[in-house]
């Protein structure tokens, strides 16, 4: 057993040396600024399906979300605008570097996450999604430390009669 | 407001009270000395806790954790060179450097006297100032109301994160996400896509539990495991101040408290903005500006009274006008609210005695935040040493237990995590979250004065720019926006010039 755990942290380590060294690198306002415009388009489009209105109301519940909208599509035109000029004129664009293995791994953290909240759902009891959460970020962690899985555990179940003992959560 | 205080002390000193302050006091100050854990995180967390609680236990319980915040973080500032808080970084550069010279308690006791008395001196600013601001709030109509939410919102987007326009698309983006749910002037559906759960609307708890809990914890995949060992042996020294130290502390806390007050009460600015505004007047204004960085007493008192002094101050424009002074009290916002304590006038007339209970009550927490510090930092430094390891799961199970508790459904759960992928994006997007918060806080407040305005006006958008209020606000919004621009730029030359 412990030949195989090490076996496979030494399999997860060179996999991870190899997805450290990739990166991304995207010009972060550009594509904040294009993303959010195609995003606010989406929501003027969908309004009308979205929000029902009365044809008598002087002010209707479009409004608001419409000048949101419209503030929003303002603003991203200002950025895309500002790193297009930047472009033009042959300044440095503000880029943010995507690193691979980050993703990977806070893919993995979500994943448990999605487990967890999935579990309690199947089961009907939230402190089975506990346990396993603790034994999910305990491995991610590659924590050898029994004490540490006994702690973690007692302090979940411990949770969930705070919340369905004390506070009357019924989980 | 002297008929008030009485019933009020009556309310206040409960043993009930007094049990949700110490705990209060105690989960703060250990949140706030983790690097890497806020005590935003933290009153989000134990948030659910208090919707079982009545106004007064709820909000002691709420307000003792965000002083002792501002407290907490000093610790692990001063023991290991690591602010447990932003805020508590101005502390840092002189906390640490006396630890060093063998005067770690000596530090510490400094920066709890100094929080205290910052803590105090904002509660009884906020005691004497809140209702006369009440006062001028009640004479604000909707479009007015409609300029204060505008004028909160810019200068939060403004502050919050390096970009002004990225600010203001994540403020448009929480106002969008308020909509979601029943229209709140004719309940028709918005949003909803078809799922009737989100005709209510979604939760703010749970939104927040997405977007600032979830999202950190997905971040451990950004850093290698924290090992923090905050060594308690250190704390030996006597901890003697010199009756010469408190001479010179006194001026730098009472002028920091002063400032922190002036920083708290404009909405958007925090304990940071004031700590480092506090420490730098404190060494211009001082006769040993070079004991600056080499652990000043003046140095530690400043920054510390300072960003205690926020606490009570953010609260002013939140109680009397509904506008949140930081992130941290606009979660506050909704354990008031879930009491049917609106913000306004009448919180001061109809519901002065809890109102003056909860003022009072600041007070009480700084005293008790002063108590639990002097006998129990050792305990705190030692409950920051809980492995990274077994505090990230049981935060976890915190905030889905949380999110469940509210409405008691799993769909609930699900909505945190989907916020919580958003909070991901929006970070790979170096968009800031607090401007959300705020959108969230202050959507249903911004829609309806905004939709009863133009209706009173019959669609006219003139109505914005009718009173003298009015014209206060927008000269205000313009001049705001004018310096936070014109700041930027500074910042942007000063960083082209460092790079030549």
């Amino acid at each position: 057993m412990k030949r195989w755990v090490e076996q496979f942290n030494g399999h997860m380590d060179a996999w991870g040396r190899k997805l450290h060294e990739k990166e991304v690198r995207i010009p972060v306002d550009l594509v904040t600024g294009i993303v959010f415009f195609l995003f606010a388009l989406v929501i003027l489009l969908v309004m009308p399906d979205q929000v029902t209105i009365s044809e008598k109301d002087v002010v209707n519940g479009r409004a608001f979300p419409a000048l949101l909208m419209a503030v929003m599509l303002l603003c991203c035109a200002m950025l895309v605008g500002k790193e297009l000029y930047k472009l033009a004129t042959r300044q440095p664009l503000n880029w943010k570097v995507i690193n691979i293995q980050v993703e990977v791994k806070a893919l993995v953290i979500l994943a448990i996450l999605v487990f967890t909240w999935f579990l309690s759902k199947v089961t009907g009891l939230f402190v089975v999604g506990a346990v396993f959460c603790c034994l999910g970020f305990l491995l991610y962690f590659r924590c050898r430390k029994k004490s540490y899985y006994a702690i973690t555990m007692v302090l979940a179940v411990a949770i969930w009669a705070a919340f369905r003992f004390a506070l009357g959560v019924d989980f | 407001m002297l008929q008030h205080i009485v019933p009020a002390t009556g309310l206040l000193f409960t043993l009930e009270n007094i049990l949700w302050i110490n705990i209060g006091v105690f989960i703060g100050s250990v949140f706030a000395a983790i690097p890497g854990l806020s005590v935003i995180l933290c009153v989000i967390l134990f948030l659910p806790v208090t919707y079982s609680m009545t106004a007064i236990p709820g909000m002691m319980f709420l307000l003792g954790i965000y002083c002792a915040g501002g407290y907490g973080g000093s610790v692990s500032a001063i023991l290991i060179n690591t602010p447990g808080t932003p805020h508590a970084a101005a502390t840092m550069l002189d906390g640490h450097p006396l630890s060093e010279q063998g005067r770690t308690k000596a530090a510490l006791k400094i920066a709890l006297y100094a929080s205290t008395f910052g803590g105090v001196f904002s509660a009884l600013m906020l005691l004497f100032l809140g209702p006369q601001v009440a006062k001028i709030a009640a004479q604000l109509g909707t479009a007015e109301y409609f300029m204060v939410c505008v004028f909160g919102l810019t200068i939060i987007a403004g502050v919050s994160g390096k970009s002004m326009i990225k600010g203001l698309i994540a403020a448009c983006l929480g106002l969008l996400i308020s909509c979601v749910g029943s229209d709140p002037m004719t309940s028709y559906d918005r949003f909803t896509f078809g799922i009737s759960r989100l005709y209510l609307g979604l939760d703010l708890a749970i939104c927040l539990i997405g977007l600032f809990a979830l999202v950190e914890i997905m971040a451990k995949a950004e850093k290698p495991l924290d090992r923090l060992n905050l060594d308690t042996t250190q704390i030996k020294d006597d901890g003697v101040i010199t009756k010469a130290e408190y001479k010179r502390m006194a001026r730098p806390v009472l002028l920091s408290s002063i400032i922190g007050v002036m920083v708290g009460i404009i909405p958007g600015t925090g304990a940071s903005e004031a700590s480092w505004f506090s420490y730098n007047t404190a060494k211009n204004m001082s006769k040993h500006p070079e004991e600056f960085g080499h652990g000043s007493v003046e140095g530690i008192a400043a920054a510390e009274s300072a960003n205690n002094a926020v606490t009570g101050a953010t609260l002013i424009p939140l109680l009397t006008l509904g506008i949140p002074g930081d992130g941290t009290v606009a979660i506050m916002l909704s354990a008031l609210m879930i009491n049917g304590l609106n913000p306004g006038l009448s919180l001061f007339t109809t519901q002065g005695d809890i109102m003056y209970a909860i003022m009072l009550g600041l007070i009480l927490v700084n005293l008790f935040m002063c108590l639990q510090g002097k006998f129990l930092t050792s305990l705190f430094a030692k409950v920051v040493s809980i492995p990274q390891e077994i505090l990230t799961p049981i935060i976890v199970i915190f905030c889905f237990a949380g999110a469940y508790s509210v409405n008691g459904n799993y769909f609930d759960v699900g909505v945190a995590l989907v916020f919580g992928i958003l909070a991901w994006f929006l970070r790979k997007l170096e968009l800031p979250p607090v401007p959300i918060l705020l959108g969230l806080v202050l959507g249903s407040m911004t829609e309806t004065n905004f939709r009863r305005a133009l209706l009173i006006s019959d669609g006219s958008p003139r109505i914005f720019f009718s009173s003298v209020y009015c014209i206060i606000f927008l000269v205000l919004i313009v001049s705001a926006v004018g310096t936070i621009v014109r700041g930027r730029m500074k910042e942007k030359k000063a960083a082209a010039q460092k790079e030549d």
